[in-house]
C-alpha cells in the first residue's frame, strides 16, 4: 500500500556532549497512520520523538544534525513555536495545568499564545475537543473546576484534548499510558484508533502489546540505531533482524 | 493552521529578567559603596585608632568605637547564653520527642509569636514592665538602680533570638537518620542517651550554625536594645551598667549628628556592624550548606 | 547476663530528669510571651476603639485621641514599599530560579542573601544618604525605599522557592503547545506558584510593618496628619518609639494601644500567610 508521508527524517543524529543518543537515523512517517517507536530503555526513542517537535531545544546540551522535513520545510530550521503548534505532544505523565479549569485547559494553547477568541468560539472548541476524547459527558457538570480532581486517565485525555484543540497535523505521544491503569489504557488506545482519521500519530511505547494493538507501523530502535522499520504486521510476524526478534520474544516470553 | 500573534514581549521579558539579576547585585554594591564612601572621612581622620579608642565624646570630636563594640559583644553573648538552654530544649523537644505529634504545633506557634512581635514593642514592654522590676531587684541588692542596661537588653534579646536558633535547630535534629536512632534504642539506650550520644553529636555543627546566626541577629538588633540599654557611651564594667551597642548608638545619635566627622564615624560604626553580621551569616550558611550536602 | 538493676534505675532517672527539664524549658517561654501579650492587651484595649483609628493623638494633658496620622503614614509607607519590592522581587526570584546557567546567577543569589542579613538600622543609614541628604529633608519616600529594600529579598526568595516546587512537566506541556517563554511563565508557572508568592509577600509586609530602625532617619515622624510622601511622615512603630520615651502618661497610653493594634495586624498577616500555603 502506498501512503503519503507526513514527516521525513534524514540522517538524524542527536548527541549530548560526546554521547550519541540517536545515530544517523532516516525514516518516513505516514499520514493518518499510527506509528509506534519501541525499544528497550536507553534506545533513544524518547529523544527521537522529542526532536520531532523541537522539545530538545529546552535542553541546550542536545546537539542535533540532519534534517526532519515537514510540509516541505526542515523543521529543525523553522521557528520552534510554529513547529510545536502543528506537531502536538502528549507526555508520559498527565500534566494538566493546575492553575486552569478543565475548560481553560482545553483552551490552554490559545490562552498561552495570546490568541483572542469569542465566547462562542471558545465554547465550541472546548465542546468539540472534549467530545473527541470522550470526556464531554464525564466532566460537563464541572467544566469550570480545576482539572486536578480528575482521575489519571481523564487527565491524560484532557491533555490530548488540549493538544488536539490546536488542530495539529501530527500528534506525538510519549508513552501516554505508562502512568495509567489497564482500563484507562484501553480507553486511550481506542481513542488513538479514532483519532488517526484526522491526525497522524507517532507514539513511543515500551509496551510491545500496545504497539501491536494500536499501530500500523512500528520502528524498533536499539542503542540509538534504527534496527527495523516496517508495517506492524511484518515486524511482529516476520522480523528481519535478530535483535528485533529477541526483543519481541523476550518480552512475550 | 492557527495564526499566532508574534510575541515581541518574549525577548523583552527575558532581557528584563537578566537585568533584574544585575539590579540585585547593584543594590548590594551601592549599599557597600555608600557606607564605605561615607565612612571615609572617619576612616581617614581616626584611622585604626577608632576601633580601640575608648572615648566617645562628640563635643570634643573624640570618637572611639570601643565602648560600643564591647557593649555589643557583652549584650549579645549574654543574650545568647541566656537563650541557649531554652533554644536547645525546644529544638530537641520538637525535633526529637514531638517529631510527628500534633502538640508540636503549640510550641511552633509560640515560636512564631515570639518571632512576630515587632522589635519596638519588645522595647516598649521592656521599658515599661521589665525595667521597673530590674530597678527593684537592683535596689534590693544595694546597687545603683538604673534598671536600664546590659542585663535588661540581654533578657529581651534572648527572648527575641530564641525562635531564630530553634528554626534551624529543630530541623537539624529532625534530620538525624532514624536508623541510627533505632539502632541505639535497639541496643537499650534511653532517649537521653540517644540524644546525648547520637543526636547531639550528629547535629552539632548545625546547632552551632543556628545559634551563630541567632547571635548575629542579636548583634544587629536595634530598637529593643536602644530602648532598654540606657544609652551610655562608656565601657560597661558590669552587666548592670547602662551602655550602648553599635546599633543603638546609631539609632540614638544619627538623627542629631550634624558635624561631618560625627556623621561619618557613626556610619563607620554601621559599616563595622555590617561586616561583623555578614561574616557571621556567611559562616553560618556555609556550615548549614556543608551539613545538608554531607552524606549521612 | 546479669543486668545491673541499680545502674538501670539511675539511667532511667537521668532520662526522666532530662525529659522533664526539656519540657519545662520549652513551655517556660509561654510565661514571658503571656506577660508581654497580657500587658499589651490590658493597657492597650481601653483606647483601641473607633477614636483610635479616626482621631489624631490628643495634646499633652488631654486624654483620649487616636493614632490616625501614624496609621495613615504606615499604610502609605508600606504600600509604596510593596509597590517597589513586589514586582522587582518576583522578577529577581524568577531570574534566580530560571537562569541557573547564567554567569551572574550565583552572585545575584549571594547579593540577595547578604541583603537579607543586613541589620535594619543600616537600611536607614543608606536610605538617609541616598534620599534625605540630597533633598535636605526627611520623607516618606526615603522610608519606603529603605523598607522596600528590606522586603525585596523576602519576595525574591519566596518566588524562587515556590518556582522550584513546580514540576518541569508543566513547562514542557506549555512549550509543546507552542507557547513562548513569556507566556509560559506568566500564564502557567506564576499562577501555579501564586500561593507561595502571596504568602511570601504577606510575611514581608508583616515584617516591614513593624520595622522602626529604618524609619528613624527617613520618615522621621510627624505630629500632624500628612499624606505627602515627600515630607516627614509618622508611622505606628515610630509613634510607639517616640511616645514610649516620652514622660507623659497619655502618650504611653496611645503607645500601648498602637502596640496592640500593630501586633494584631502583624500577627494576623502572618497567620493569614501561613494559611494561604495550606
Amino acid at each position: 500500500m502506498k501512503k503519503d508521508t507526513i514527516l521525513t527524517v534524514e540522517n538524524l543524529e542527536i548527541s549530548v556532549k560526546k554521547n550519541k543518543i540517536i545515530k544517523n537515523i532516516s525514516l518516513s512517517f505516514y499520514k493518518n497512520n499510527v506509528t509506534a517507536i519501541m525499544g528497550p530503555s536507553g534506545c533513544g526513542k524518547t529523544t527521537l520523538i522529542r526532536a520531532l517537535n523541537r522539545m530538545h531545544d529546552l535542553d541546550k546540551s542536545f546537539k542535533v544534525k540532519g534534517s526532519i522535513t515537514f510540509d516541505t520545510q526542515n523543521l529543525l530550521k523553522s521557528d520552534p513555536i510554529l513547529v510545536r503548534q502543528q506537531i502536538g505532544m502528549v507526555f508520559q505523565r498527565p500534566n494538566p495545568f493546575p492553575n486552569m479549569s478543565i475548560y481553560e485547559n482545553v483552551l490552554a494553547g490559545y490562552i498561552l499564545n495570546g490568541i483572542k477568541l469569542s465566547k462562542d468560539e471558545k465554547d465550541s472548541i472546548v465542546d468539540i475537543n472534549l467530545k473527541k476524547v470522550g470526556l464531554y459527558d464525564e466532566v460537563s457538570d464541572n467544566i469550570h473546576r480545576k482539572g486536578s480532581h480528575l482521575s489519571g486517565g481523564q487527565q491524560q485525555r484532557l491533555c490530548i484534548a488540549r493538544t488536539l484543540a490546536m488542530k495539529p497535523k501530527v500528534l506525538l505521544l510519549d508513552e501516554p499510558t505508562s502512568a495509567l491503569d489497564p482500563k484507562a489504557t484501553t480507553r486511550i488506545e481506542n481513542l488513538i484508533n479514532e483519532l488517526k482519521k484526522e491526525v497522524s500519530i507517532i507514539m513511543v511505547t515500551h509496551n510491545i502489546e500496545q504497539a501491536s494493538r494500536v499501530s500500523d507501523y512500528t520502528a524498533f530502535l536499539y542503542l540509538g540505531d534504527l534496527i527495523e522499520y516496517n508495517t506492524t504486521e511484518t515486524i511482529f510476524t516476520v522480523p528481519k533482524d535478530k535483535r528485533t526478534e529477541e526483543y519481541l520474544s523476550r518480552k512475550y516470553g | 493552521m492557527i495564526k499566532i500573534p508574534i510575541a515581541k514581549k518574549n525577548k523583552l521579558f527575558i532581557n528584563i529578567l537578566k537585568l533584574t539579576g544585575y539590579v540585585a547585585i547593584a543594590i548590594l554594591v551601592l549599599f557597600l559603596i555608600t557606607l564605605i564612601f561615607n565612612s571615609f572621612l572617619s576612616i581617614k581622620t581616626l584611622s585604626l585608632q577608632f576601633l580601640f579608642n575608648t572615648n566617645w565624646q562628640p563635643n570634643t570630636k573624640n570618637f572611639g568605637a570601643a565602648p560600643f563594640i564591647i557593649g555589643t559583644l557583652l549584650t549579645s553573648v549574654l543574650a545568647l547564653m541566656i537563650s541557649i538552654p531554652f533554644s536547645l530544649s525546644i529544638s530537641i523537644y520538637i525535633g526529637y520527642f514531638l517529631k510527628n505529634k500534633k502538640r508540636k504545633n503549640t510550641l511552633e506557634t509560640l515560636m512564631d509569636l515570639l518571632a512576630g512581635i515587632p522589635s519596638v514593642i519588645y522595647g516598649f514592654w521592656g521599658l515599661m514592665v521589665l525595667v521597673p522590676v530590674i530597678i527593684k531587684i537592683q535596689a534590693w541588692l544595694g546597687i545603683i538602680p538604673y534598671g536600664v542596661g546590659i542585663l535588661a537588653a540581654s533578657l529581651i534579646l534572648a527572648l527575641m533570638i530564641i525562635p531564630y536558633s530553634v528554626t534551624l535547630g529543630k530541623d537539624i535534629i529532625n534530620l538525624v537518620p532514624n536508623d541510627l536512632v533505632e539502632a541505639a534504642i535497639g541496643l537499650g539506650a534511653t532517649p537521653y542517651e540517644v540524644i546525648k550520644h547520637i543526636a547531639i553529636p550528629y547535629s552539632l555543627s548545625g546547632l552551632f550554625a543556628g545559634h551563630l546566626m541567632a547571635f548575629g541577629r542579636a548583634i544587629s538588633e536595634t530598637m529593643a536594645v536602644t530602648m532598654v540599654i540606657g544609652n551610655r557611651n562608656f565601657i560597661p564594667t558590669s552587666i548592670m551598667d547602662p551602655a550602648n551597642t553599635l546599633a543603638s548608638v546609631i539609632a540614638n545619635e544619627f538623627g542629631e549628628a550634624s558635624d561631618p566627622l560625627y556623621v561619618s564615624s557613626l556610619i563607620e560604626l554601621g559599616l563595622i556592624l555590617l561586616v561583623i553580621t555578614t561574616i557571621i551569616n556567611i559562616i553560618g550558611k556555609l556550615i548549614v550548606k556543608a551539613y545538608t550536602i554531607e552524606p549521612r | 547476663m546479669n543486668p545491673d538493676k541499680s545502674n538501670l534505675k539511675k539511667r532511667l532517672l537521668k532520662n526522666n530528669v532530662f525529659y522533664q527539664s526539656i519540657k519545662l524549658f520549652s513551655y517556660a517561654l509561654l510565661i514571658p510571651l503571656a506577660f508581654i501579650l497580657f500587658y499589651i492587651i490590658k493597657n492597650g484595649i481601653s483606647y483601641l476603639n473607633l477614636d483610635f483609628l479616626i482621631k489624631m493623638p490628643a495634646p499633652v494633658g488631654e486624654t483620649g485621641g487616636g493614632a490616625l496620622n501614624a496609621i495613615i503614614g504606615s499604610f502609605l509607607i508600606v504600600g509604596l514599599s510593596g509597590l517597589i519590592a513586589v514586582p522587582l522581587g518576583i522578577l529577581i526570584g524568577i531570574f534566580l530560579a530560571e537562569f541557573k546557567e547564567h554567569k551572574i546567577n550565583d552572585l545575584t543569589r549571594l547579593s540577595i542573601e547578604t541583603l537579607q542579613g543586613i541589620p535594619s538600622i543600616i537600611y536607614g543609614i543608606v536610605a538617609y544618604v541616598w534620599f534625605v541628604m540630597p533633598f535636605g529633608k526627611f520623607s516618606g519616600i526615603s522610608a519606603s525605599i529603605a523598607l522596600a529594600l528590606m522586603m525585596l529579598p523576602m519576595v525574591a526568595k519566596a518566588t524562587e522557592e515556590s518556582m522550584k516546587m513546580i514540576p518541569y512537566t508543566l513547562k514542557e506541556a506549555s512549550y509543546a503547545l507552542g507557547a513562548n517563554y513569556y507566556s509560559t511563565i506568566k500564564k502557567v508557572i506564576l499562577p501555579s506558584c501564586r500561593k507561595g508568592i502571596i504568602s511570601g509577600i504577606l510575611i514581608g509586609i508583616s515584617r516591614i510593618l513593624g520595622e522602626t530602625a529604618p524609619l528613624l532617619f527617613t520618615a522621621f515622624g510627624n505630629a500632624f496628619l500628612n499624606f505627602n510622601m515627600a515630607k516627614p511622615i509618622n508611622a505606628l512603630p515610630l509613634l510607639i518609639y517616640n511616645y514610649a520615651s516620652s514622660p507623659y502618661q497619655e502618650w504611653h497610653q496611645i503607645a500601648w494601644s498602637s502596640s496592640l493594634f500593630l501586633i494584631i495586624i502583624v500577627l494576623g498577616l502572618s497567620i493569614i500567610a501561613k494559611n494561604v500555603i495550606k
